[in-house]
């Protein structure tokens, strides 16, 4: 099998995850697969690498010092766990010093110019991927195996300048990581590339920003061809629901591309759409894994979700943090354009609108917005909507709500999920505040109060047998 | 609308009082939701994102420091913190006065504008002495500056010329724009007493301060003549342009002889053309602007409405926040234009 096999931070947070990273790739890579690898930067690194770079953007230069210190520290700790051999810890600690040099140049370029771009942004966080790929290539040479180790940038990925959140100019990519990766590949050799990061046409770094290293994972794999991308992770897969809320909450061992996408968008800890993109094209199956079980499957998302499934939801999940904010007037009744003003409003003071429902009466719009944007959002909308005889009377809000997210691809044409999903809610005695169903079926969302959201998901996952899947 | 309060003295209680009050009519009649979503004075401040509500802003009154509130206290924040951090839309800068160097209002405005608040202010300092620079900082930073409470506290001076005498050209601006000054003045020529008398009259009667320099000197009503001439003349002096002499120097014989002729002298502000002037001058009884007590008037002298005189009261907790009210309606206002046309002309 070709395979490219993508490791998070918490998967190379320390030296120890490191060398056993290396042993479960290597081990992959005995039995006759070929396997390339992604990884991210060491755990908090590159939220440490923003902060640091907004601190030195404020002329805070001695900042600098100490950080890159911590930082060497940091690396040099994980090298002398991760590796053994004496030559090849050298090697790589020449590496990172030589990197780390580097990033206190460009530390102290932002802290003497006091401005910090999205370009050069992307330059600062690149370093954290540069770091620690050397390290888990270290780690593969260190077990005897052949290995590469690549950027973003020399593995071929190109992408377009919209620095922070940078797409892939595909077929370019896809052509120069098969002159530069495919014929390494053949041979045997692991080739390890940073994730997160690529560089526009003329080479300088960039970031894909939203999705992270799993959409430069999926890039590799789409350009390599290979027969599925593994995402390792420290959870077993993508769950029924949060196993904090339901103990007996079970993996989903099989997914759809298009579910897979939409529990992202609920918070399941999934992948985001975005990385999702190249492979839903090329129908490549994307596995998620725990690194802690590596003998569990996972959950594998492919084209077409498995069609044994006898229930039509597939998980539940509750999405905190959130508000309903209820725009109120029998000025709105039968007023075209009505409806567009509360947008807009909301839209100029970059407020998204996460749900949204509203009856036919027409005299009453309920939408759901994250909780610290509510004041803006009443405050905005009482300015410019809220006048004696104008369409809005009354603005008001909740903010302890929760929203309750209901999905599976195959609620789609199945008779009776709502009305099993709300006479559940109503047999807890919990009232629901507000609902709203898109066309493309694939989910149910509502909302209730929040101190209720943990019953209300445990009821559902009861009612739909998720705990037996 | 959210409201951060800057200073909680005479006018801040003031505001929290106004805004309190009649609150569903606000609400109904003016479309106008108000929530004072905190409060900095010297000794920290309050925060409510919510916005406090009319009890627990009752409650703050009694409260001292008002950092001390269990709920929402915050001692260790000063006005710039919460200028800087909190969200809102307009802050209101009601600290007291200092035409020495502006401080710390000139601060808490530019901090507002920085950080995309409008401001809404009844402290003269800043703009007396830097009305220009704050005027263009405002509108580079796309937001609205407004003092109606500046001058003539309650009563609608300044919009009364820039709005209901639009079109119309004002040609001169005459004023007795200072309430404590007149009150001496008022005593001194109807009870004939001394300017001394007079003086500890007043500030028994708390109309007069401890330290009354910035009254019976002329400060203040130079002060006010540097906000007329920018805002209503468009003219960009400073407090430094303006002549001023105070009123220390006017004695009963003085009075009494401008009383045979059938005048009295009044701390006279004006501009007319020539350089804006502050001093005590006769003017007939019979004179609009002739008031007594402590009333302000002003009279515009337009090209072609003639004569117009306001008169009212021109200080005062409640009735300078009014003012407030007034240019947070009017910001509200413009705001919403603005949301919904997508324009930002001011």
């Amino acid at each position: 099998m070709k395979l490219v096999m993508k490791f998070g931070g918490t998967s190379v947070g320390t030296g120890e995850n490191i060398r056993y990273v290396a042993d479960l790739v290597t081990k992959y890579a005995k039995k006759e697969n070929r396997v390339a690898v992604v990884v991210s930067a060491l755990a908090g690194v590159t939220n440490n690498l923003i902060e640091v770079a907004c601190q030195a953007k404020k002329s805070d230069e001695k900042r600098i010092q100490t950080f890159t210190a911590e930082l060497l520290k940091k690396h040099t700790e994980a090298i002398s766990t991760a590796i053994t051999s004496k030559q090849i810890q050298k090697e790589v600690t020449q590496i990172i010093e030589k990197t780390i040099a580097e990033l206190e140049k460009v530390l102290t370029g932002i802290c003497y110019v006091g401005e910090l771009t999205p370009k050069s942004k992307d330059y600062v966080v690149s370093f954290g991927e540069r770091l620690s790929a050397p390290i888990v290539w270290g780690a593969i040479k260190d077990l005897k195996f052949e290995t590469q180790c690549f950027t973003g940038k020399e593995a071929g990925i190109v992408t377009d300048s919209n620095f922070g959140e940078a797409d892939p100019l595909m077929n370019f990519t896809t052509h120069l990581i098969r002159e530069r990766l495919s014929p390494l590949l053949e041979k045997g050799v692991i080739p390890v590339v940073t994730g997160f990061i690529a560089a526009n046409q003329d080479g300088i770094v960039t970031t894909v920003g939203r999705g992270g290293s799993d959409y430069t994972a999926t890039i590799l794999g789409v350009a390599l061809e290979v027969d599925e991308v593994w995402i390792w992770t420290d959870v077993d897969g993508i769950m029924t629901t949060d196993p904090k809320i339901v103990p007996s909450a079970r993996m989903l061992p099989q997914l759809s591309y298009q579910e897979a996408a939409e529990m992202a968008i609920f918070g399941a800890k999934a992948m985001h759409p975005r990385a999702l993109g190249p492979v839903i094209k090329e129908n490549i199956p994307v596995r998620i894994r725990s690194i802690f079980h590596p003998e569990n499957p996972g959950t594998l998302i492919t084209k077409k979700a498995n069609a044994k499934v006898t229930e039509a939801v597939k998980a539940v999940a509750m999405i905190k943090d959130v508000a309903m904010l209820n725009v109120n007037g029998a000025g709105m009744v039968g007023a075209p354009g009505s409806y567009a003003k509360v947008f807009d409003v909301l839209g100029k003071n970059n407020i998204n609108v996460m749900m949204i429902s509203t009856a036919a009466s027409e005299a009453n719009i309920s939408m759901i917005i994250k909780r610290g944007l509510l004041g803006r959002a009443i405050s905005n909308l009482e300015i410019a909507l809220l006048e004696r005889g104008g369409i809005v009377s009354e603005v008001s809000a909740e903010d302890d709500v929760a929203v309750i997210a209901v999905m599976g691809a195959n609620m789609k044409g199945t008779l009776g999920v709502a009305s099993r999903i709300f006479s559940t809610v109503a047999k807890n005695g919990i009232n629901i505040r507000m609902i709203a169903q898109g066309s493309s079926e694939l989910n149910i969302s509502f909302v209730v109060k929040e101190k209720d959201g943990i019953a209300v998901v445990r009821a559902i996952h009861e009612e739909f047998n998720l705990d037996k899947i | 609308m959210r409201i951060i309060l800057v200073g909680y003295g005479v006018v801040g209680k003031g505001v929290t009082t106004i805004l309190a009050r009649r609150y569903a009519e606000k609400v109904k009649d003016y479309g106008f939701n108000p929530k004072i979503v905190a409060i900095a004075d010297i000794d920290g401040a309050v925060i409510d994102p919510r916005g406090l509500s009319p009890e627990k802003l009752e409650a703050l009154k009694q409260t001292r420091p008002i950092s001390s509130d269990p709920e929402f206290g915050h001692p260790e924040m000063s006005a710039l913190d919460v200028i800087e951090s909190v969200e809102a839309e307009v802050v209101v800068e009601v600290t007291p006065v200092n035409i020495k160097n502006g401080e710390p209002a000139l601060s808490h405005i530019t901090k507002a504008f920085k950080t995309g608040k409008h401001v809404v202010t009844t402290n003269k300092g800043p703009l007396a002495l830097a009305m220009p620079a704050l005027t263009e900082l405002a509108d580079y930073n796309n937001v609205y500056l407004r003092f109606s409470g500046t001058v003539g506290g309650g009563t609608p001076m300044l919009e009364f010329a820039k709005r209901c005498l639009a079109g119309d050209r004002i040609l001169a601006i005459r004023g007795i724009l200072n309430g404590t000054t007149n009150y001496i003045l008022t005593e001194m020529s109807q009870n004939r007493v001394t300017f001394q008398e007079a003086l500890s009259n007043a500030q028994k009667l708390g109309y007069a301060e401890r330290e009354p320099s910035m009254d019976i000197d002329g400060f203040d009503t130079a002060c006010k003549v540097v906000i007329l001439a920018n805002w209503i003349l468009n003219k960009k002096i400073t407090l430094k342009d303006v002549d001023r002499t105070g009123i220390r120097d006017v004695s009963l014989q003085a009075l009494d002889e401008a009383s045979k002729r059938g005048n009295t002298i009044k701390l006279i502000g004006s501009i007319d053309g020539d350089r804006p002037t502050v001093k005590p001058t006769e003017i007939p009884k019979t004179n609009p602007l002739c008031v007594s007590g402590v009333l302000n008037a002003v009279t515009f002298s337009t090209e072609f409405a003639g004569e117009q005189t306001l008169v009212g009261r021109g200080a005062g907790g409640v009735e300078t926040a009014s003012a407030v009210l007034r240019d947070l309606l009017d910001i509200r206002h413009k705001l919403a234009n603005r949301l919904l046309n997508n324009n930002s002309e001011s």
